[in-house]
């Protein structure tokens, strides 16, 4: 039914509900219509809606199984004989808009915690203690020359470690500020070989860790880069909780995207609310 | 003798919580962050790959904006899935 009868759309709606612009206002009219009406607060969940803005049904509880009713509903009350005009694509409010950089790759990141756990009976939190979280890296085109010539710039390694070394796999992580990082090298050898050693500790949490991979050129391109990092993680944030009492063990893999994954063009989470941060870590 | 007794014991004491004890730093009682040999790397980059899902197989538009356009264009209604994060790309 999804697939077929509907068109699909992901988002993260912290922008969307912000955003000066068709897209957001868009957003903001569908979202005033359900019990979330308070823009300047989360309106997270699942909505279906028409072309027109006009909202059919709203749930955010996973354990409720009604969107499927909704959706049926929908289909019901939507009349596809109404025409419904394009909204205009040629205005973005500057404030939210995150786009790959001119020559930037992306990597894929996937992160999990490989022990610690107590063993538990409620379904979700079993869903999230197995989980292996996703984001992407943006590596930026003169960084990549640098790799090419076996330097590991300190903005790709401050990247990686402020936001890339992170539990982010039972929500939306805090991401660690510069001063958090207590010590921090990477180094590429002339064999491809890349290694690690990073200390980050904040008033909370923290993670030791070292690192290993593989980073490799076919001509200019950047062709391999397949890192692992392992290590022992303290602590959660307000959006991560119930994490394992203790020092627990997690495991950060990077590997090179080919764009054939729906999602190689999220911008990476630690970009959220201010990109040139990211970028210029 | 009874003074040697005594050595070899504490002797033995501290040797025993040291060896029994390898990954523990005396001074803060963190455990030992280990390197990571070859056989490990190979071993979690390959685990560290989501399992097939369902939801993946769905195709999401990442623009609500574009979803807007081709909903008005194809006459279809539109389903949102929207996060705290990016439903995609964050978790």
């Amino acid at each position: 039914m999804l697939k077929e009868q509907f068109i699909p759309v992901a988002i993260d709606q912290w922008y969307t509900r912000a955003q000066k612009d068709p897209e957001g206002e868009f957003y903001q009219a569908i979202a005033g219509q359900g019990p979330r009406k308070d823009m300047k607060q989360t309106t997270q969940g699942w909505y279906v809606c028409d072309a027109a803005g006009k909202l059919y049904g709203y749930r955010n509880n996973r354990r409720d199984n009604t969107i499927k009713q909704i959706m049926a509903q929908a289909l019901t009350e939507f009349d596809s004989d109404s025409k419904f005009e394009a909204l205009s694509s040629d205005v973005f409010d500057p404030a939210y808009q995150r786009s790959l950089p001119a020559g930037a790759v992306v990597i894929r990141v996937n992160t999990k915690v490989l022990s610690g756990y107590k063993e538990t009976e409620d379904a979700f939190q079993k869903i999230f203690q197995r989980s292996i979280a996703r984001d992407n890296l943006w590596i930026l085109a003169d960084e990549i020359e640098q790799l090419k010539e076996g330097v590991v710039t300190a903005s790709l390694a401050t990247r990686i470690a402020r936001f890339h070394l992170i539990d982010n796999t039972r929500g939306e992580p805090t991401m660690w500020s510069k001063t958090d990082i207590k010590s921090m090298d990477m180094k590429l050898d002339g064999d491809g070989r890349f290694t690690g050693d990073v200390e980050i500790k904040s008033s909370k949490t923290g993670f030791r860790t070292k690192l290993l991979g593989t980073v490799t050129f076919d001509g200019d391109q950047l062709q391999q880069f397949d890192i692992v990092a392992r290590g022992w993680y303290h602590g959660e944030g307000h959006y991560t909780r119930n994490a394992p009492d203790g020092e627990f063990s997690v495991a950060v893999a990077f590997r090179m995207t080919d764009g054939s994954d729906i999602a190689d063009p999220v911008a990476p989470q630690g970009s959220k609310g201010w990109l040139e941060g990211y970028l210029k870590p | 003798m009874k003074r040697r007794k005594s050595i070899a014991f504490i002797a033995y004491v501290l040797i025993g919580t040291v060896l029994t004890s390898p990954s523990i730093h005396a001074d803060d009682q963190q455990q030992a962050v280990a390197d990571i040999s070859n056989e490990e790397f190979s071993e979690l980059h390959k685990s560290l790959v989501p399992k097939k899902a369902l939801w993946k197989t769905v195709p999401w538009e990442t623009s609500l904006l574009k979803a807007q356009n081709m909903a008005a264009r194809d006459k279809k209604p539109i389903f949102i899935w929207s996060m705290d994060g990016h439903p995609l790309g964050c978790t």
